[in-house]
């Protein structure tokens, strides 16, 4: 019954918008927030039986197959706990009704596109479930028309069709000699001919769009802008989740159940992973805007996810599919920050602020959570993730990336203490002696946000036995 | 692949290359976002016919059908959307020249 998590949600949208005005707009963010925790909730409570059984006509009519695995699994609570945030960010932001409805409408398309990514086992309906991701994400990154906000989606919407178009162009290259599009079908035509010029040209075309899609480093010219230019809860949803869905879970999936992971593979990736790290996180420490400060090193930390699953090893990508979950989530807390910061200050320029986690402690507190746990700090999530990839790292005897692995997380630590004394530490400015702390919805956002970061580091061994060793399977 | 086919895989191979080319200069030369609009549209033509022809050779017409359609339902969407940006640009801008689109830098 995998199909539920796409129905449900797309019969409701259509219900919603039949329902008369008010009735709809009132009844659209329940529905939205009914439909996310019932995605975490069925994520957690694994019940294979549930996953497997058919959906009586509606699977055979839809012709829909899906599965779900572990990392599937891992990437539905992402997917369901940062739209969740996102979707109580946008009721305390978006104030006008009317604008609050299509948004919701929008972000629950988005969660489908999403959903549908993750559930796959069909390269072509990967294709179809990754656009309406990304148009989604379009429409969200304009959505208050302001011209920043254009500037980023257009940007955003050139270079992502452009990595759909490669990746069409793979999958057609692919379809010369096998018979249907589905993994499975494909692992075994790919094996049967390694070597062949050809497919390995349609192999590089497909994670050269993927990479483009994940904002990785040499195609990361799309990813500040969109992040800084999107409006606060779409930052949280864009960061949190939907470049990992579209780009690095997709990247990870295909090479372990299509393409198979050969040398070149696992080179490249943990090349342009080091790159992604070093690049993201120097770019971080020049920046002056917080938001772009964040959207650096989202590329920084997704670089570390690419290192990780580059190893092809079981550590490495159990550590790639935690760090997965734990960005989502410390990543989606400091966006939860800006968006606290941009409705109280009223900029995103960290030049302007300072002092204000006297005025605003709750904001103070949880930023300091979410950078210790992605700089690597001991009891949070986010060192053991790191800690995963790097020894996965020294076992396949990438003796130097280990080591520059481990520096760079110092960086990480450098460029978000410099943001916090900017932003939360020293004295207040001129101006902002009267703040206060940023309304109930961002500050629950915010500490629950907060709790599963820590909380998910002090349960490592239950994460590892229950979520992380489960993966084998899938890999090996 | 038998050599018969080889030919006219090359052939078509020929002109989508060249499509494809034509798209991805004219999204790399123009300052105008329409004909950025329009060189994705070329791009997508040409990934379109790429399946129509590897389809054909493969003896799957029915499954290459079904896939060109949906890029086709796919691309409308995808164009509309950007038809609306670039739209809501030149209200903000009253042009379409990409570059005044410098605001997002650093």
């Amino acid at each position: 019954m995998s199909s539920v998590l796409i129905l449900v949600p797309l019969f409701g949208i259509i219900g919603l918008n039949m329902l008369p005005r008010n009735v709809a707009r009132r009844a659209a963010f329940w529905f939205a927030a009914a439909v996310f925790t019932a995605e975490i909730l069925l994520a957690i409570v694994h019940q294979p039986a549930f996953w497997t059984e058919a959906l009586v006509r509606f699977d055979s009519f839809f012709r829909l197959k899906f599965s779900v695995d572990s990392l599937s699994r891992i990437m539905l609570i992402c997917i369901g706990v940062v739209s969740l945030s996102s979707l109580v960010v946008a009721k305390s932001t978006v104030s006008d009704e009317k604008e609050a409805f299509k948004f919701i409408n929008i972000l629950i398309t988005a969660s489908i596109g999403m959903s549908g990514i993750v559930m796959v086992k069909d390269i072509f309906s990967l294709y179809v479930f990754l656009e309406i991701a990304a148009l989604s994400s379009f429409i969200l990154i304009a959505f208050n028309k302001d011209i920043n906000g254009l500037e980023g989606a257009f940007k955003y919407l050139i270079l992502s069709a452009v990595a759909t178009v490669l990746m069409l162009t793979s999958i057609a290259i692919l379809l010369l000699d096998s018979p249907d599009t589905a993994f499975s079908t494909l692992h075994n035509e790919i094996a049967h001919s390694r070597g062949n010029f050809i497919v390995t040209f349609a192999i590089g075309l497909f994670i050269c769009g993927l990479f483009i899609k994940g904002g990785l480093v040499p195609f990361h010219g799309w990813l500040p802008d969109a992040y800084m230019a999107a409006p606060a809860p779409v930052s949280i949803l864009l960061a949190g989740v939907m470049t990992k869905a579209c780009g690095i879970y997709t990247l990870m999936r295909i090479v372990a159940s299509v393409f198979g992971f050969t040398d070149p593979i696992k080179n490249t990736m943990m090349l342009i992973g080091m790159i992604s790290i070093l690049v993201g996180a120097f770019a971080a420490l020049g920046q002056t805007n917080f938001k772009r400060m964040l959207a650096y090193s989202s590329i920084s930390q997704v670089g570390y996810i690419i290192l990780g699953a580059g190893t092809g090893t079981f550590l490495g990508l159990a550590g790639a599919a935690f760090h997965l979950f734990n960005h989502a989530i410390f990543k989606g807390l400091l966006f939860v920050n800006s968006a606290a910061l941009e409705e109280k200050v009223g900029t995103s320029d960290m030049s302007r602020m300072g002092g204000l986690s006297e005025r605003m402690p709750v904001t103070g507190a949880t930023s300091v959570i979410a950078m210790l746990s992605a700089s690597g700090v001991p009891p949070l999530a986010g060192f053991w993730s790191k800690l995963l990839i790097v020894i996965a790292l020294w076992q396949i005897g990438h003796y130097a990336y280990a080591a520059i692995a481990i520096l760079a997380s110092v960086l990480t630590l450098a460029y978000f203490l410099y943001m916090q004394r900017q932003v939360f530490f020293g004295k207040l400015p001129p101006g902002l002696e009267g703040l206060r702390e940023a309304g109930n919805g961002l500050t629950l956002t915010a500490s629950a946000l907060a709790v599963i970061t820590v909380g998910a580091g002090l349960a490592f061994p239950y994460i590892y036995n229950h979520f992380l060793l489960p993966l084998k399977e899938i890999f090996f | 692949m038998e050599a018969s086919s080889w030919g006219l895989f090359s052939a078509f191979g020929f002109f989508i290359t060249l499509i494809f080319v034509c798209g991805l200069y004219c999204i790399l030369a123009t300052r105008s976002l329409i004909r950025a609009i329009i060189g994705l549209e070329l791009l997508i033509k040409a990934v379109t016919l790429l399946v129509i022809v590897t389809g054909y050779l493969n003896n799957n017409t029915a499954l290459a059908q079904s896939f060109v359609i949906t890029i086709i339902v796919i691309e409308v969407v995808l164009v509309v959307i950007a038809g609306g940006v670039a739209l809501q640009i030149f209200r903000h801008n009253d042009d379409l020249d990409t570059r005044r689109l410098t605001n997002l830098r650093g």
